[in-house]
């Protein structure tokens, strides 16, 4: 299922509509903003499209479509349209667009059928799932009191995942730095999306954390 | 305000700063300190000696250990009872109170309590106060306001606390010298090292015992190692923590501030160091008597000269550093009383000798003399087994300081699972059995002298095993540093003002078993658990068993270490909220939330002063034109593959194995027990693909046994959770067909095209949807799915769409009405963990499906034959209505229970489900329900459903 753009709306579109807005510190999200002197960004992507893949066929799926599954499990990887390819097993990938340009994947990934093909299912990530990245050199203390995985630099490389509990919640955590900032994707349940928001900002607040603005939301 | 007047120069005093003064209120008066100050140490600085009263005597308390090792020092800070005032840094304007008084600290009304201790033994409370019978009501009371320490003020204002993780290779707990040994030696083989120290500053003893006679050689030692622990960059220090618990697996509950840290190491150094110990004498609890390591302390950390005129207490070599360190900060030292025949020479010993220092060897104190306060003791020889040292002097003095041994600090060894073994050659404590990746180091390990901690900091670092203990250890602690007096009053429990007396006398009693001890004496259950009693209090034991200490054992370490607030363990917690998309709209139409699982659904819409209509309207609604339920939180689950549906036909009770295309089917889930777990809808979509919704509640365990059986069955299919992928509504009711004719274009929804129980894709407001034709209200309708991410956009379209047919959102307490009315079961409700299939009234035609999860079981069932069935029943209009739970009895025997209950509008009286026997069960049968109050009701078994009986409405 696929729906216009003008209809969707993200999961914390109230939480949004009250935040304060933060500079995007040349990341690439968020260009608009009041507030320059903030370490630690919260940026709500839950509006940028993603697509899960489940089943043993996926990785016969992507090579036939001109990507490449990552080596090992809990590693994503940029492909050649831009989006992130999150391997979370041998069966099953998340793939995200990319924030500034259309996937040519997400064109193949919609044309599978519900029901699958070649053992190859499409599951509804932008539905299930908001996203959101925290951006910041303090972002893994932040995460700290969170999640009970070291996200540190030195310990949890660039593109590396864990599928862990956050803040209670079943999540996905990817890190991908964006324009050499330490940055972490967070993914979780849709319907706990404004309660996650609240956990994350509430920890954010000693690191001087704000919301920043992320252009996607605008447009929708 | 005074001048703090014991204050000495600097460099004396390494953790205050001098350029920062601050004053703060003891018990209404002001005093002065500097950062750095602890209450404890401020106090001392303005020669405040009476800081608390004891719990049981009121006696006047002072400083002891200044190590959080006794209760003494506990006082209330800014409202906050029982902070140790060695752990608080002062703040300007802080208001501390002392504890545990009434009248004034100086004065205390109950200080006559103490006057009585003869007549307060051990476990008086457990004789006393019963008799005669009544007379627990009259001193409940009394007893109850005395007892206890501080108080809670109740309209303190709400702290922030939370808690974080934290993450190292290796976790050394403890600062002084063995840590940081052990920290470089971990961080030189490449490990992430965390040091945790609750002290403000590195250096644990290091910053203020005394190794030598020039006196230089400890602080030039911290400088080094501190030095090089601040330029390895692998090195993590965290001072003012404490960490309070060793659980399994080396997770460190870690406490800084308001935040409770959760470590998790892949080693763990416990360098924790050694408490020293008291001597145990007539009043060694006044005020102006501490344990050397308390007075240097006070010395070289604070700037405080701790007395004017001291007595040194000794046996070992310790003593004569305390002493050393008193005379370099001005303080007479009128004797050394070494407890020890005879004394081995050494520097520190000789220094003292050469300042002319009287030295009293194989003498002991005997007795302390003051009443608010120390002013003198009187000595004796030492006698055989602790025996009473007949005074042979009386020496002024308004400190006396004791420096008798130590007891290695193995709480938290002995938390994480570690043997603690008496060690009749050292007279202390050693570690056995240490739990993989836990190693202990320092004097923690029985090393004393300077350079064997920090060799055995170094090998701790490496993990490598620990050799036996050295020379040092031999003469740190003398093995009975006891002298009963014929008057008593010797304290060896500070908290629980237990004696020596208290102690023999529980072990006269017949509780001579070191746990029973405890427990009867109370000893070592005040706020310290131990610290400075627990191993005097096994000397004593030994002593009047006539055995080795080793033979009696130790009671259990358990966390916290040091004590921690609730605000700690009460503070941020995480509990996750679901929304449903449309949330938002629900509340901002007046809706009143309830929590179903973890989600919030909407009750019903209005004041909830006037609930009962609200819900009447909201079901009228319904019944009349339209109505509009939120129902996304329903379960739904995505079954594809070649096996899709072999795999639902196993998994369900139903059959669904030739289910149509574009059909759906209610569906029942069972357990191996045959048991109804769940129910729901199986759509299927195609030949290959299911869509199933799952209740509320009982959707993530129906994918975990999804997923579990497919692990035995290997079936060709994929799972897949998607219950907050998708946004669901229930459109009902007679105008419910033209309303979703005005938003959806391309599925014919004539009955005959779209009949009940059918199921299409098409789009809804141009949003793709899924479109069930269901009845689970009795009514025609139409449960729609769509992405969650445009729920709230549909649903505010349907709602315009509706609005010239007088749609009407309708919540839960709706919805359970018209089921009822429906005689559809909510499993959970109209079922229990036992419930199966056959009890509600569902047929199970073996030969036709043999197979699904419980078909065994339920055959068994069959076979025996069924001891209840849920029927519909109905009242006449003047009967009490029962509630659910209510009994069905029959004969003055419980037949059976009510499940639901309601009064229905729409037929005119009130209605309900509930278990019966089947000899009851017959429609027209009637049964006794016991309704609040003890009185029976007759209820009338009807046929089910209530409500349009010939279903003419749900399949327009």
């Amino acid at each position: 299922m696929s729906s216009e753009p003008l209809i969707r709306r993200s999961f914390v579109e109230r939480r949004l509509s009250h935040a304060e807005l933060a500079s995007d510190g040349g990341t690439g999200v968020g260009e608009r903003s009041p507030r320059v002197d903030v370490r630690l960004k919260l940026i709500d992507l839950s509006l940028v499209p993603r697509w899960g893949l489940k089943g043993r066929g996926v990785s016969a799926w992507l090579s036939r479509n001109g990507a490449s599954l990552p080596s090992a499990d809990n590693r994503a990887e940029r492909q050649a349209d831009g989006s992130l390819l999150a391997r979370l097993s041998l069966a099953e990938v998340l793939v995200l667009a990319a924030l500034d340009r259309q996937a040519s994947l997400a064109e193949a990934m919609e044309r599978i059928p519900p029901e699958g093909e070649d053992a190859c299912y499409p599951v509804p990530r932008r539905d299930s799932h908001c996203w959101f990245v925290a951006v910041g050199e303090d972002a893994h203390k932040m995460f700290a009191k969170l999640c009970a995985v070291d996200l540190a630099p030195d310990r949890f490389a660039d593109g590396q995942i864990a599928q862990t509990s956050v803040a209670r919640l079943s999540a996905i955590v990817v890190r991908n730095d964006l324009k050499d900032a330490l940055s972490f994707f967070l993914l979780a349940d849709s319907a706990s999306a404004e309660y996650l928001w609240d956990c994350l900002l509430d920890a954010m607040t000693e690191f001087g954390g704000a919301v920043s603005y992320s252009p996607v939301t605008a447009s929708a | 305000m005074s001048g703090q007047p014991a204050r000495l120069s600097a460099p004396s005093g390494a953790f205050i700063d001098r350029s920062r003064p601050l004053t703060f209120t003891f018990d209404g008066r002001d005093y002065e300190a500097f950062a750095g100050d602890t209450v404890a140490s401020a106090l001392a600085a303005n020669r405040i000696k009476l800081i608390s009263r004891s719990f049981k005597y009121h006696r006047p308390r002072g400083i002891f250990s200044l190590a959080s090792c006794e209760a003494n020092t506990l006082v209330e800070v800014n409202g906050a009872p029982n902070i140790f005032a060695e752990r608080h840094l002062l703040s300007d304007g802080d208001r501390v109170r002392g504890q545990n008084y009434s009248g004034s600290l100086a004065h205390d009304c109950n200080a006559w309590i103490g006057a009585f201790g003869r007549f307060l033994p051990v476990g008086f409370y457990y004789h006393a106060f019963f008799r005669p019978r009544g007379a627990w009501r009259l001193w409940e009371p009394i007893l109850r306001r005395i007892a206890g320490l501080g108080q809670v003020d109740v309209n303190a204002a709400h702290g922030y606390y939370d808690k974080a993780y934290l993450f190292a290779d290796v976790a050394v707990i403890g600062g002084g010298p063995a840590g940081l040994s052990a920290a470089l030696a971990a961080s030189q083989e490449g490990a992430r090292v965390l040091i945790v120290d609750d002290q403000p500053v590195l250096g644990g003893s290091l910053n203020y015992t005394r190794c030598d006679a020039a006196g230089m050689r400890a602080q030039a030692e911290r400088n080094a190692l501190a030095a090089k622990v601040a330029g390895t960059a692998r090195i993590t220090v965290m001072t003012g923590a404490s960490c309070e618990g060793v659980f399994a697996d080396r997770w460190l509950a870690i406490v800084r501030g308001r935040r409770l840290y959760k470590l998790r190491a892949d080693r763990a150094v416990l360098a924790t160091g050694a408490l020293e110990q008291p001597a145990v004498f007539r009043n060694n609890d006044l005020p102006g008597i501490m344990l050397g390591s308390a007075a240097q302390r006070l010395i070289k950390a604070y700037g405080v000269r701790p007395g004017k005129s001291a007595v040194v207490l000794t046996a070992n070599d310790f003593g004569y550093g305390v002493t050393l360190d008193l005379a370099d900060a001005g303080v007479n030292v009128a004797a050394v009383i070494d407890v020890r025949g005879y004394i081995k020479a050494s520097a520190l010993r000789s220094a003292v000798a050469a300042r002319t220092i009287r030295i009293e060897a194989g003498t002991m104190v005997s007795e302390a003399l003051g009443r608010a306060h120390l002013h003198a003791v009187r000595i004796g020889r030492v006698q055989p087994n602790a025996g009473y040292a007949a005074p042979f002097a009386a020496i002024d003095c308004d400190l006396l300081c004791v420096s008798t041994g130590f007891a290695p600090n193995l709480a938290l060894a002995a938390q994480g699972g570690a043997r603690l073994v008496y060690d009749q050659r050292t007279a202390m404590y050693r570690p056995q059995d240490l739990p993989q990746g836990v190693t202990v180091a320092g004097a923690a390990n029985q090393r004393f002298e300077l350079g064997a901690v920090i060799a055995d900091g170094e090998r701790a670092g490496r993990a490598i095993a620990a050799g036996e203990p050295g020379e040092s250890a031999l003469s740190a602690t003398h093995p009975l540093p006891i002298c009963m007096h014929p008057r008593g009053k010797e304290f060896v429990d500070f908290d629980e003002d237990l004696t020596v007396r208290d102690i023999k006398d529980t072990i006269a009693s017949g509780f001579d078993d070191i746990q029973l001890l405890k427990r009867y004496s109370t000893a070592g259950m005040g706020p310290s658990q131990g610290k400075h009693s627990a191993v005097n209090t096994v000397r004593i034991a030994a002593l009047a068993r006539g055995e080795n200490e080793s033979l009696i054992g130790t009671t259990t370490f358990r966390p916290p270490y040091c004590g921690e607030s609730f605000g700690v363990l009460a503070g941020r917690s995480f509990d996750p909220v679901r929304r449903t998309p449309m949330h938002h709209r629900h509340v901002e139409a007046g809706a009143q939330m309830m929590v179903a699982g973890a989600w919030l659904r909407p009750a019903y819409y209005g004041d909830p002063a006037e609930a009962e209509q609200a819900v009447a309207n909201e079901v009228a609604a319904v019944r009349g034109r339209a109505g509009l339920i939120d129902v996304s939180t329903l379960g739904k689950i995505e079954i594809r593959g070649p096996d899709a549906a072999e795999f639902v036909d196993r998994i369900y009770f139903t059959p669904h194995r030739k289910q149509p295309v574009n059909r759906t089917r209610y569906a029942v889930m069972t357990d191996a027990t045959g048991a109804i777990t769940d129910d729901g809808i199986v759509c299927r979509l195609s030949e290959r693909h299911f869509f199933v919704t799952a209740t509320t509640s009982g959707v993530d365990a129906a994918v975990r046994a999804m997923y579990l059986w497919n692990a035995h069955w290997q079936l060709d299919v994929d799972i897949a959770h998607v219950t907050a992928a998708y946004a669901a509504v229930n459109l009902a009711g007679p105008q419910s067909r033209a309303i979703l004719a005005l938003l959806c274009s391309d599925v014919d929804l004539a009955s005959a095209a779209f009949p009940y129980m059918g199921v299409r894709t098409g789009h809804m407001a141009g949003v793709p949807a899924r479109l069930l034709r269901v009845g689970f209200v009795g009514e025609l309708g139409f449960e729609i799915h769509i992405p969650a991410g445009c729920g709230e956009f549909v649903w505010d379209r349907i709602l315009e769409a509706g609005r010239a047919s007088g749609l009407k959102p309708f919540g839960v307490e709706a919805q359970r009405l018209l089921r009822l009315e429906k005689g559809h079961i909510i499993v959970g409700q109209d079922t229990d963990g036992l419930t199966h299939p056959l009890e509600v009234g569902m047929r199970w035609n073996a030969a036709a499906k043999p197979f699904f999860i419980g078909s065994a079981a339920l055959a068994a069932h069959q076979q025996r034959g069924i001891e209840r069935i849920l029927v519909g029943f109905e009242l006449d209009a003047v009967s009490a209505r029962p509630k659910e739970c209510h009994l069905v009895i029959e004969r003055n025997e419980i037949a059976g229970r009510v499940t639901s209950c309601a009064y229905s509008a729409a037929l005119g009286r009130a209605i309900g489900l509930a278990y019966v026997r089947p000899h009851q069960s017959e429609p027209g049968q009637t049964f006794s329900i016991r309704v609040d109050g003890g009185k029976l009701v007759r209820a009338r078994v009807v046929t089910l459903p209530f409500y349009d009986p010939g279903n003419a409405r749900q399949n327009a």
